[in-house]
């Protein structure tokens, strides 16, 4: 403390500190935020281990075909990319390998096949489906033999296409669920902390808690500084647990970290706001789960690819979950996301800005 | 416990009660989820191959396209507008037809379209819609495939589709979100805020409270259930059997749900208790949707005698007889719980509230 009473520097240092040791006491003490802390740390990542880690991208066709020629069959294979044609010896060998689950669609032509096709009649095929394999993809298959047999006859198309493939082709490295999952993991999780954090505000503004600080040597600046230490300090931490625990940290874990550390910001800035909102925490609910809501849409969009249009980038959080997404599933690098960065840098000091201004008139 | 002073007590909570948190929570979510289920598992998780078309002219192929169920057809007014789709992931593939696509191909003559692939799109749709719009091409000439195809399926039982095989599990969530979790909530609340002690020092008793809280649960959860049901057009064969379990269930939950507000002091404890109890409440659930998991593992959960019967109904079919044993199992659940709400009423009205 100086000679004039004003706190110095280290004086100011320390009263954060006490703060933020205060926060997190009783951010603990709230038996539920305490309990959904950790349970959901451990819900989520259980959540992406029992996430399929590959896709399966390849269809799987069990073929009893004797008189069929093996390179007519490694034909269709070359043809179609992604089809994995295997030979069985007969219909009841095809039908047990089906039930093992060798594979769902099986087909038997019979002997005759080639010749019958040949002399331009129609070759009866038998299809087979196992119960599981969902009936409207049934056609699929009958179209894709139907097709086999106009290939087979050298029956050209006279159509000219050009293909253009959009994006990253992934072909053979799809991304796996889990994978997909992990923004929206993250989000959450960030989002689930700043409940805690608004719910300790509200309490604190209702039960006069924060004035009694401000009228203390304490500085409006260093309390909400204080509080946004705790915030950021909680959510990213557990980010940052839940991305070492999940393997998000494979790709340029310097980077990751700095998205989650700016993620933190924002949805302390988004807390410091949800604490606006009620007397209690069932209010703090209410509203933060209105918020949780619009947050996760973008996180969506990589969920579900084509389900939001791009008026999703008017969320916030979409810098954050974008920076992860193409992070850890397409391996970019600072110069690819740096706009990201920056937007969500911007959208995280402006919500605390908002935040501590309207929680100081609140408290004036 | 007058009848009279219930119903006053009943109109309260709807009419007061009906703005909180909860009340809304209680009623929104599962059928926002069940819409949800239904648009993601209907379509975006139906594992078929999704085409985008922008068709300069008027193609048959349009149509024809749409017509196959293997694949989801979207149209596009524009190239750009079909790239931007296809570049987003909202198709899996997209062609363009240019306006004189339908005479050249019928003419025998060389036509020409362009394709574009979404990079993240999976090999196997890749084939289904490279196959079928190949096929649908040759259709479009009048050639008939020389081939003569029959089907048969492997196995037993039947593919249930995700949608469905969810229902049951939002129809318990609906159940246990409304049945237990409004009057629990409620109930503590009033503890909190001490306006039950101002309650009970009128001539209305703790019975009464305890009635019309547990009556809410049990209308807002049945309601709920209700539209759910009209929504995904679940009644099944046996609408009225389905009805009175479900009827049941709501019943227990309200008796769960009296049980945790009676005895949980503040609405932290009484939310992580919900949350800790939430994996054993829907663990018949759980158990359930995944069949590679041994069954019998659903029945040492009470929620089970609600699921249980439930799934029978609306998927297999069941009668009475079917499921007259677990049902009597429910019941009896219920009947031990409405001892423990008769003698939490005792305890707690010799408790200071």
């Amino acid at each position: 403390m100086s000679e004039q009473g004003v706190p110095d520097r280290v004086s100011r240092l320390r009263m954060i500190r006490v703060l933020v040791q205060k926060d997190l006491t009783l951010f603990f003490r709230n038996r539920f935020f305490a309990f959904i802390t950790v349970l959901g740390l451990v819900v989520w990542i259980a959540i992406f281990y029992a996430l399929p880690k590959t896709v399966d991208e390849i269809l799987e066709l069990g073929i009893v075909a004797p008189d069929v020629p093996p390179s007519a069959l490694a034909a269709l294979e070359e043809e179609e990319e992604g089809l994995v044609v295997i030979k069985a010896g007969s219909e009841e060998a095809l039908k047990a390998a089906m039930l093992e689950g060798d594979y769902n669609v099986g087909a038997v032509l019979p002997a005759g096949f080639m010749d019958q096709i040949a002399a331009g009649g129609k070759a009866p095929v038998k299809l087979y489906f196992t119960v599981d394999l969902p009936q409207d993809l049934h056609q699929a298959y009958v179209i894709l033999f139907q097709e086999w047999a106009y290939l087979l006859t050298g029956e050209p198309l006279e159509v000219e296409a050009t293909e253009e493939v959009l994006g990253v082709d992934m072909a053979g490295q799809q991304i796996s669920l889990r994978h997909r999952m992990l923004p929206l993991l993250a989000v959450f999780l960030l989002m689930m902390e700043t409940l805690g954090l608004a719910s300790l505000l509200s309490g604190e503004v209702v039960t006069g808690t924060l004035h009694a600080l401000l009228i203390s040597p304490l500085r409006a600046v260093d309390l909400f500084a204080g509080k946004g230490v705790s915030g950021i300090g909680l959510a990213f931490i557990q980010a940052t647990l839940l991305m070492a625990l999940t393997g998000g940290f494979s790709q340029q874990p310097l980077l990751m970290l700095t998205a989650l550390l700016l993620g933190a910001l924002l949805v302390t800035g988004i807390g410091f706001l949800l604490s606006l909102t009620g007397r209690d925490m069932m209010a703090v609910m209410s509203w933060g789960l209105l918020a949780i809501l619009v947050l996760i849409l973008p996180a969506l969009g990589v969920l579900l690819p084509g389900t939001v249009s791009s008026w999703v980038k008017v969320i916030p959080s979409y810098y954050l979950v974008d920076t992860v997404h193409r992070v850890m599933n397409f391996g970019a690098g600072w110069r690819d996301v740096w706009t990201n960065l920056v937007i969500l840098l911007g959208f995280g000091l402006a919500f605390c800005g908002l935040g501590v201004v309207a929680l100081e008139r609140k408290l004036r | 416990m007058s009848l009279r002073r219930v119903a006053v007590l009943l109109f309260k909570e709807f009419t007061q009660g009906s703005k909180s948190f909860m009340f809304i929570f209680a009623l929104v979510v599962p059928i926002v989820l069940s819409l949800a289920i239904m648009l993601v598992f209907g379509n975006l998780f139906s594992g078929k191959p999704k085409l985008g078309i922008a068709d300069a002219g008027h193609s048959d192929l349009v149509p024809a396209a749409s017509a196959v169920d293997a694949l989801i057809v979207k149209e596009y007014d524009s190239e750009d507008q079909l790239k931007q789709a296809v570049e987003n992931g909202a198709v899996d593939a997209g062609v363009v037809l240019p306006a004189d696509f339908d005479q050249l191909v019928k003419a025998g003559e060389k036509a020409s379209l362009s394709a574009y692939v979404w990079g993240e799109s999976l090999l196997k749709n890749r084939v289904i819609v490279g196959v079928a719009m190949a096929f649908l091409i040759r259709d479009l000439t009048g050639l008939e495939a020389p081939v003569d195809i029959t089907t048969g399926l492997v196995g037993e039982g039947e593919s249930v589709p995700w949608e469905e095989r969810l229902l049951p599990v939002v129809l318990l969530m609906a159940t246990v979100l409304g049945g237990s979790m409004v009057p629990s909530t409620s109930l503590v609340e009033e503890k909190q805020k001490r306006t039950l002690r101002g309650l009970i020092i009128t001539p209305t008793t703790l019975a009464d409270v305890f009635a019309a809280k547990g009556l809410v649960g049990v209308i807002l959860s049945y309601v709920v259930v209700l539209v759910i049901l009209v929504l995904n057009g679940g009644f099944g064969s046996q609408p009225v059997l389905l009805l009175l379990v479900l009827g049941l269930g709501t019943v227990m939950s309200a008796f769960f749900g009296l049980l945790l507000g009676a005895f949980l002091k503040d609405v932290d404890t009484l939310f992580a208790v919900l949350k800790g109890t939430g994996i054993l409440l829907y663990a018949p659930a759980i158990v359930y949707l995944f069949p590679e998991l041994p069954q019998w593992i659903g029945r040492l959960f009470p929620t089970y005698y609600l699921i249980g019967p439930v799934i029978e109904i609306s998927q297999r079919g069941a009668t009475w007889s079917d499921v007259a044993l677990d049902v009597f199992i429910l019941l009896g659940l219920i009947l031990l719980m409405l001892v423990g709400v008769i003698l939490a009423v005792r305890w707690l009205s010799r408790q200071e509230i």
